[in-house]
């Protein structure tokens, strides 16, 4: 029996929206996105949420978009305020408090702008909780990306947890030394060198031998990476991202030269 | 046994390396659970004596690091209690065990951030609270006893890995604590660094500090430390001295985790001399066995007379 | 065929003083060659080196020459030397690629960029976990290893390349001692089975007893003895020169100096 590769490795994805070939739903997010943002009026930003509300229930996303959502509340808080109560020229006011005077324009335009941001987050996230960054990234290199490119995205991903470790065992050495991490302000700023210098000269210092390693691994060898996993594709969908495509350059260039001022 | 050239003679050695004297440290049903679920120790009950000198193996995974990390408050029990000079280590901080326990850890890259080898010793020692001229005194010291006391300009990264090793221990001895643990001191070291840790350790037992070491070499273990604790699976499977940690009976407990014991036990016992778990108790053994005993036999006397 | 230096001599980049000097050494096909000698003695460039690193990668000034199966290491890419000579260092984090999330995949990072199929990709892997006996840490994450774990998994993401040459420099020095006997095994086994090459820097020289055919001592960048193993490890000079005999050296002397018979048992 001839031994293949394990599961834990190709994790094939399943469901209706999952399953869709990563480059699909890559296209996906960045229709959503331009939609979300360049099409004029109300139309934009809701259709894009309604879109993303109809492939997050295919793909049982549910409450793994709030965390999505919390994270544009300073950003939209922040629209919302200065606009309703700063929009300059507006005087539909809706009620005076004092020498605040917020207006219905204003209000009118932070919403739209809100909602753009909004969907433009959800879309993010529906491309994010459904595709695993390293399956997009390998569907790429086999159209053709690049070795590089694919090494450089990978690694910074996985550079965050490792620079992590790395931090928490210098913190333990350095705090084993008896420096105080819990004391006064002005103390751990001192602190600021033994923690730092250690992370900083280690990255340096690795860069070489890691270099040589990857040669060692024949990194630079000629022609294509080994392809592991394959994403299925058909045809549907290679014309769906075509039409998707174009459709939203049109829309945009609709959109700009004012042809489409008969929406909402 | 003698000193080694370069090292600091014990009367000097008070004066320029700290206090006399050691710190106890016990723990009792002590268990450690890492937030994401392994359980590094399942109960571990020990009692070390102010100025021991203790060692402790086993294979990777076993949970040294771990207990040794509970010693200085960088990690806390999430069962059972750990003490450190007599006062459990819940009231205290980790600034204020870090200055009865100092622990040297395995990778010294993880540590070094001076750019010269004096400043690095010197961070140690202003943490000790010393101050001007008992600074440098100090870092004197412990630069003479690691055998760096050429390179004190030196960057450290340009000195090679076990060098930078030798720096690390050096900085942490530089803060005076009663208490010391060194994670792997002769990993990746040549005879003379060896030799500078043998010596180290033997300077350090004599000023009655409590001396605890991580090691993967039997041998090294064998020689230095009159107390052998072996770890297996987050729990302590053997405590003694050498002559019964690497004797016959406990080899199958060894074998299980992947332990070897110095060819001198090994030998010892095939010969049938009783437990020798060191080369000079072997030759001593074999001093004593009457002449004419051929090899082989199981200790029992020689035939005839 | 046969990995060979013949009077190298090698200076780092700015250094004032080679660290090689005139170094002629051949690891033949097949055969185990120890090097040991103190620290900074020369041993982990004798490495960089002999592995066409030094000066291809890193720079520095290399005279003499260095031939992997007769082809100069100077003329070839960096990636037919690496599927020539396999090289391990000291440092197991910065051996590891730091872009797969699982050993499976680091090990397979090798043979993916040769471009071999996916069937001789897997055989290579599953070959290599088998052979350094860290099949169960198969679904691990890189990242998350022990220093041990980690240099196990690096040596098996080396041996995957199949390379003819192996270049290891300390490659036990975290691992316990049924790791490090699994290692010396493994190497040794290796080297018969397919006839590999194996150059191995090491301090544990009991190891070395027991897998090396041949050892050379380095001392301030030049060799000073070579010989073959046993007899050779079993030289009075090698403290003189910062290496720790192995046991069986060190009681034979004992003895000696006791006027002690040591029965054969132990050679």
């Amino acid at each position: 029996m001839t031994a293949s590769v394990p599961a834990f490795v190709l994790r094939p994805a399943s469901g209706a929206y999952r399953g869709l070939n990563p480059a699909t739903k890559l296209v996906i997010a960045l229709c959503e996105a331009v939609v979300a943002f360049g099409i004029r009026g109300w139309t934009g930003p809701i259709a894009v949420l309604a879109v993303v509300l109809v492939c997050g229930v295919a793909a049982r996303i549910g409450r793994a978009f709030i965390p999505f959502l919390l994270a544009t509340i300073p950003l939209t808080a922040s629209i919302l305020l200065v606009n309703t109560f700063l929009y300059p020229g507006a005087t539909d006011t809706i009620v005076v408090l004092g020498p605040l005077r917020p207006t219905w324009t204003g209000l009118e335009v932070a919403t739209q702008a809100t909602l753009r941001v909004v969907a433009f987050a959800m879309s993010v996230a529906l491309l994010g909780l459904t595709t695993p960054f390293d399956q997009l990234i390998a569907d790429l290199e086999r159209r053709g990306m690049g070795r590089r490119v694919a090494f450089v995205v990978g690694a910074t991903l996985r550079m965050v947890p490792r620079v992590a470790e790395r931090a928490r065992e210098i913190t333990d050495a350095q705090r084993a030394r008896g420096l105080d991490t819990q004391g006064r302000a002005w103390r751990r700023v001192r602190g600021v060198l033994p923690l730092a210098g250690p992370l900083v000269f280690g990255a340096l210092t690795d860069v070489e031998e890691q270099t040589m390693a990857l040669e060692a691994r024949g990194f630079s060898a000629p022609g294509g990476r080994t392809v592991l996993r394959t994403f299925p594709d058909s045809a549907a969908q290679r014309s769906l991202r075509w039409l998707l495509a174009a459709g939203t350059v049109l829309a945009l260039v609709a959109s700009i030269v004012g042809a489409l001022r008969f929406l909402p | 046994m003698s000193p080694a050239p370069g090292m600091v003679l014990p009367d000097e050695a008070a004066r320029e390396l700290g206090a006399r004297g050691g710190v106890a440290l016990a723990t009792n049903e002590l268990g450690f659970t890492y937030p994401e679920g392994t359980e590094a120790l399942r109960g571990v009950s020990l009692e070390i004596g102010a100025g021991d000198l203790v060692a402790i193996v086993g294979q990777n995974g076993s949970g040294k690091s771990t207990l040794v990390r509970h010693f200085n408050g960088l990690l806390r029990a999430t069962r059972g209690s750990v003490s450190v000079g007599g006062e459990p280590v819940d009231r205290q901080h980790v600034a204020d065990l870090a200055a009865r326990v100092g622990i040297v850890f395995q990778n010294p890259d993880r540590q070094i951030f001076s750019s010269r080898v004096q400043a690095e010793v010197a961070f140690g020692a202003r943490n000790a609270g010393l101050a001007g001229d008992d600074v440098e005194g100090r870092v004197h010291a412990c630069l003479r006893l690691v055998g760096l006391e050429e390179q004190a300009r030196t960057n450290p990264y340009d000195l090679g890995y076990s060098r930078r090793k030798l720096l690390a221990t050096a900085s942490v001895l530089a803060m005076g604590t009663p208490g010391l643990v060194l994670d792997e001191p002769t990993t990746g070291q040549d005879l003379r660094g060896v030799r500078l840790i043998r010596a180290l350790i033997d300077l350090l037992h004599e000023m009655g500090r409590t001396v605890i070491a991580i090691s993967h070499d039997m041998r090294f273990v064998a020689e230095v430390f009159p107390r052998v604790i072996v770890m297996q699976g987050g729990r302590v499977v053997l405590d003694g001295p050498p002559e019964t940690v690497f004797a016959e009976a406990s080899w199958p407990t060894l074998a299980s985790t992947y332990l070897r014991p110095p060819l001198a036990a090994t030998l010892g016992a095939r010969l049938g001399l009783g437990s020798t778990p060191t080369e000079d108790r072997l030759i001593g053994a074999l001093a004593q066995r009457p002449p004419g005993t051929s090899p082989g036999e199981d200790g029992s006397p020689p035939p005839g007379g | 065929m046969s990995l060979r230096l013949a009077g190298a001599t090698y200076r780092y980049a700015g250094a004032g003083r080679p660290a090689l000097v005139a170094v002629d050494l051949e690891v033949a096909a097949g055969a185990v060659v120890g090097v040991v000698g103190a620290n900074e003695s020369g041993k982990t460039t004798l490495c960089l080196v002999a592995a066409g690193l030094a000066p291809a990668t890193i720079g520095g000034e290399l005279t003499g020459t260095v031939e992997v199966d007769e082809l100069h290491t100077s003329r070839q890419r960096p990636h037919e030397l690496a599927q020539r000579c396999g090289v391990l260092f000291q440092n197991p984090s910065t051996q590891l690629s730091g872009t797969t999330g699982s050993v499976w995949e680091e090990i397979g990072f090798g043979p993916r960029n040769l471009g071999l199929s996916v069937e001789e990709t897997v055989h290579r892997v599953d070959e290599a976990m088998r052979v350094v006996g860290i099949a169960a840490l198969a679904e691990r994450d890189p990242a998350r290893l022990s220093g041990g774990q980690a240099q196990l998994v690096a040596l098996a993401s080396v041996l995957a390349m199949h390379p003819r040459y192996l270049i290891l420099d300390e490659p036990t020095s975290q691992l316990d001692p049924g790791g490090t006997e699994l290692v010396g095994d493994a190497l040794a086994d290796l080297a018969q089975r397919t006839g590999a090459g194996v150059l191995l820097v090491e301090h544990k020289t009991d190891l070395l007893d027991r897998v090396a055919d041949r050892v050379v001592v380095l001392d301030a960048g030049r060799i000073v003895e070579r010989g073959e193993a046993r007899s050779l490890l079993g030289d009075a000079r090698l403290p003189g020169w910062g290496v720790d005999p192995p046991a069986r050296a060190r009681l034979e002397r004992a003895a000696d100096a006791a006027g002690v018979e040591l029965p054969e048992a132990v050679a």
